[in-house]
């Protein structure tokens, strides 16, 4: 049996004790999932202490919750698409302190010394440019690239239409493209010399 | 997509945050809590209709009153113009207060449980 199919299982098992009264089996839950929802907290604040607030919070909604889970869809969809309006709502409330999407500006070419390091911070800059996205374009870009969801399992989650969130996914890159013109040359001549060399 | 874009090589090639060591801990600690809590106290609705329809029958009466103060011939003007009898407009007149006051109180109890199902206690 697949890890994935293993995991729903224990899943099942789990939400089946605690609601039976047993409150310990919900840390069987929290161990296993505590690090997507971090992780997924983290993308949408890019704050440590904030992911992991924002995650006890999933948490807890998810435990007071817990019945009103559906058994035809899977565990992860579910707690996934509870978590992401937790960290909406809250970021509403509190939102994070955004780099405004102005301020997001390519760095320059790096000295060769420094072009790992250098390369390192581009590439936060340009994940920290995604929070400078709308709310509505950032979202579908977050849980795209997360955990390897598909366009589908992003959908699922934010409970829109697949096109729905296709023609946002564009958008926002065509944003994040035009705010980082030099990104793709670059890779194209990495690319190039990654070729030569092999 | 065809090819691997840079854009989504560094968006999907994240570090991994570890959760800290006592994230657990802090997370079952705080379900405890809520499991040992005793449930919501039910709202009182026996308390809460009686009370919220005698304030809406208070306040439509004193609005009435005041329309009334207020506007002393509209009345009068009202059944000149109109060729109904005082008979009739009368139970009218009623029923527009009930209506009004009905109106008034499912508006409050849709703002209360509005309100109270966001502080968590529906």
């Amino acid at each position: 049996m697949s890890s994935a199919a293993n995991s729903a299982n224990d899943d099942l098992a789990e939400v089946e004790r605690v609601l039976a009264g047993e409150v310990a089996a919900f840390e069987g839950i929290v161990r296993r999932w505590q690090g997507p929802l971090i992780n997924m907290a983290w993308r949408y604040t890019r704050d440590r202490g904030r992911a992991e607030e924002l995650a006890q919070e999933a948490f807890i909604r998810a435990w007071r919750a817990l019945a009103q889970w559906r058994r035809e869809g899977s565990f992860s969809t579910w707690l996934f698409a509870l978590a992401a309006n937790v960290f909406r709502s809250e970021l509403k409330r509190f939102p994070v302190e955004n780099v405004p999407e102005k301020a997001a500006v390519e760095p320059s070419r790096p000295a060769s010394q420094y072009r790992e390091l250098e390369e390192r911070g581009r590439q936060e800059t340009l994940r920290r440019a995604v929070l400078a996205l709308p709310m509505r374009y950032r979202e579908p870009v977050i849980l795209f690239y997360f955990q390897e969801m598909d366009v589908g399992a992003a959908a699922r989650t934010m409970r829109l239409p697949e096109g729905t969130v296709k023609a946002r996914l564009a958008r926002a890159r065509a944003l994040l493209r035009k705010r980082f013109p030099h990104l793709e040359d670059e890779y194209a001549a990495m690319e190039m010399a990654g070729k030569e060399v092999g | 997509m065809t090819k691997p874009e840079k854009l989504d090589h560094i968006l999907s090639n994240e570090d991994v945050l570890v959760p800290s060591s006592g994230f657990v801990e802090s997370v079952m600690e705080r379900v405890r809590e809520e499991s040992a809590a005793p449930p919501p106290i039910p709202f009182p609705w026996r308390r809460f209709v009686p009370g919220i329809v005698l304030a809406v029958a208070v306040l439509g009466w004193c609005g009435s009153k005041l329309v009334r103060l207020g506007l002393p011939d509209l009345n009068e003007a009202f059944l000149a113009q109109s060729h109904l009898s005082g008979s009739i407009v009368k139970p009218l007149e009623q029923v527009g207060w009930v209506a009004l006051a009905l109106g008034l109180s499912f508006a409050s109890v849709l703002v209360a449980r509005r309100m109270a199902g966001r502080s968590g206690l529906l």
